[in-house]
């Protein structure tokens, strides 16, 4: 039985199922891992997919009144139940990986406290030994490095690795779990729309995101911009608490992490704690009118020039190119 | 109501890290003269408390200040915003990187001295240490309901609605049992400037200091600390030249070659 094991929510959608994937892939490093899908009813898509990324168990945790539930509060219950009723992970320290993002590092707290484990957290990179698993952290806003060593487990952790590479035909052994324990009632939230009307960070191509140094105005044009190029709004820290944009559209190491094809950053410095929001793969194209500012250090095209003249001619050329 | 205010401070990343080390046992050293200030999760906890009270003067707000580097300036500039009672919090051990000994730390001290505190306010990140995992382990060992990611509170017919957004929706909860709340940064909590007569009040004020302890748990060490390593980018930036017409045709002509749909 392998020490390394995915457990992954389907309610949190097909980007979740891959960054986790991604990560165990990632971290197993050839080993052989297990991968837990928890849901209402199973997947054999899915299931098919953890198989096609490496995983030789595949565990379909079905609890038929999680519903649509992605709450982790509601989701911990079920979890540990599935994972109480599995074969014991082995001897060594086990490792637990859960999908990457906020929720994900929720859950992974609440299982361990619940398994009385190791609340690993956001890693930067895992590593198992014959006796542990070491963890690495960003710590000081991403200034310093901090290794955790887990010595008794289970472990549980999140790490971003990308996504996952395809082995057509590869197959796995497939085991259903049902699960009854009574479930927590979840908060009784009133929705109310919130205006947002272009798509999510989650997923997006292209992310055109602005900085401290652009205003409401600016804003109004990088939205357009978004809208123009079929791609989405972000914004760095100073720019959420500016109130240019909703914290939901804050990229950087407490916000979200992207990874579009390109990044369109306008008004951005290029702070360490706002690039650790941006995936190494995306391309960054960075509009700013200090030519000495970091953004260029790490953008593969520049333009030196302030926002307030750029963006409307950018908006001028688009326009003029759409054919007809 | 009566609100407790659990606040961590970070290094002000404007500045560059003062030295940081781990000791032989294992105990992070901090040298020279860190620059230690609100971060902004914890600025918006602290908003979001002073606007309740604003609403409701009755309001109580205790607030517990992590004990560290500088403390003495940080608790003066939290005092400006005159909490009703204001403490240094120090952990023994202190390990903010095990978010479970810290959860169970902060715990046993708000049960038996903040029992009555019907909303804990907490920044989703407590200090530099924390990745988000304390706020949602303080609130499990408390036994409390959890919002996480809070943006927003207001007094709405004589109850209190905390609001935070996800995708689309605005989502609120009306707060009717003890909560810990994890806020994060919106322009609607950002922190207001303190009155200078209070600036002048807090800095003869002063501070008593409180300890939150519990058995060293095993199983989990810190077993090293070094400078971030610096990641490798792609980068190689090419300057697009010309006047601002010609950079934005030259843009227009890139995205268009990367396959951009517009």
């Amino acid at each position: 039985m392998s020490r390394l094991l995915a457990v992954i929510p389907q309610a949190w959608g097909d980007q979740a199922l891959e960054a986790a994937l991604g990560a165990a892939q990632h971290v197993s490093a050839g080993e052989s891992y297990a991968v837990v899908l928890v849901s209402s009813q199973p997947s054999a898509e899915h299931a098919q997919l953890a198989a096609r990324a490496g995983a030789k168990l595949v565990y379909q945790a079905v609890h038929a009144a999680l519903g649509e539930c992605d709450e982790p509060q509601v989701l911990v219950v079920a979890i540990a139940e599935a994972l109480r009723a599995i074969p014991r992970l082995g001897s060594e320290v086990p490792l637990v990986l859960l999908p990457p993002g906020p929720q994900g590092e929720e859950l992974a707290a609440l299982l361990a406290d619940c398994l009385d484990g190791q609340a690993l957290g956001r890693c930067v990179a895992l590593r198992l030994e014959d006796d542990a698993v070491l963890a690495e952290r960003a710590a000081w806003g991403g200034r310093m490095r901090l290794v955790l060593r887990a010595a008794s487990g289970p472990a549980f952790a999140c790490v971003r690795a990308g996504r996952p590479q395809l082995k057509a035909g590869a197959s796995a052994d497939l085991f259903d779990l049902e699960l009854h324990g009574s479930l927590p009632k979840a908060l009784t939230l009133d929705k109310r729309e919130s205006g947002q009307r272009l798509p999510p960070l989650e997923g997006a191509k292209l992310v055109v995101s602005g900085g401290r140094g652009v205003n409401e105005q600016g804003f109004a044009l990088l939205e357009e911009l978004a809208l123009s190029l079929g791609g989405t709004l972000g914004g760095s820290l100073p720019a959420v608490d500016a109130g240019m944009v909703p914290v939901l559209r804050q990229v950087g190491v407490s916000g979200k992490f992207v990874s579009p094809q390109i990044y369109l950053a306008v008004g951005i410095s290029g702070t360490l704690q706002h690039l650790a929001g941006v995936s190494l793969d995306s391309c960054i194209v960075a509009v700013n009118q200090d030519p000495e500012a970091d953004i260029f250090k790490v953008a593969s095209l520049g333009i030196v020039a302030p926002w307030e003249t750029f963006l409307p001619a950018l908006l001028a050329g688009l326009r003029q190119s759409v054919p007809g | 109501m009566n609100i407790l205010v659990l606040l961590a401070g970070v290094a002000d990343i404007r500045f560059p890290l003062h030295p940081i080390v781990l000791s032989s046992e294992a105990v992070i050293q901090e040298q020279g003269s860190p620059r230690r200030v609100l971060s902004p999760f914890d600025e918006a906890a602290l908003e979001i408390a002073l606007k309740l009270r604003d609403a409701r003067p009755e309001t109580q707000i205790d607030v517990l200040l992590l004990d560290g580097c500088n403390s003495e300036n940080l608790l003066r500039s939290v005092a400006a915003f005159c909490p009703d009672s204001l403490q240094c919090l120090q952990l023994q051990p202190c390990q903010l990187w095990d978010a479970r000994q810290t959860a169970v730390q902060i715990a046993g001290l708000i049960k038996r001295d903040y029992p009555g505190h019907e909303l804990i306010l907490l920044g989703r990140e407590l200090g530099d240490l924390d990745e988000g995992s304390i706020a949602v382990l303080l609130a499990r060992r408390l036994g409390r309901a959890q919002l996480a990611m809070a943006q927003f509170g207001q007094w709405q017919n004589e109850q209190l609605w905390l609001m935070r957004e996800r995708g689309t929706c605005e989502e609120w909860l009306q707060v009717d049992q003890p909560l810990l709340a994890s806020v994060t940064n919106d322009r609607r909590n950002k922190l207001r400037h303190p009155l200078m007569k209070n600036v002048m009040q807090a800095k003869r004020m002063t501070f008593t200091q409180v300890t939150a302890s519990a058995p060293e748990r095993v199983g989990l060490s810190l077993s090293q600390l070094e400078n971030a390593p610096v990641i490798a980018r792609g980068g190689q930036c090419r300057l697009l030249s010309g006047d601002i017409a010609e950079q934005a045709k030259a843009l227009v002509g890139w995205l268009k070659e990367q396959g951009v749909n517009s």
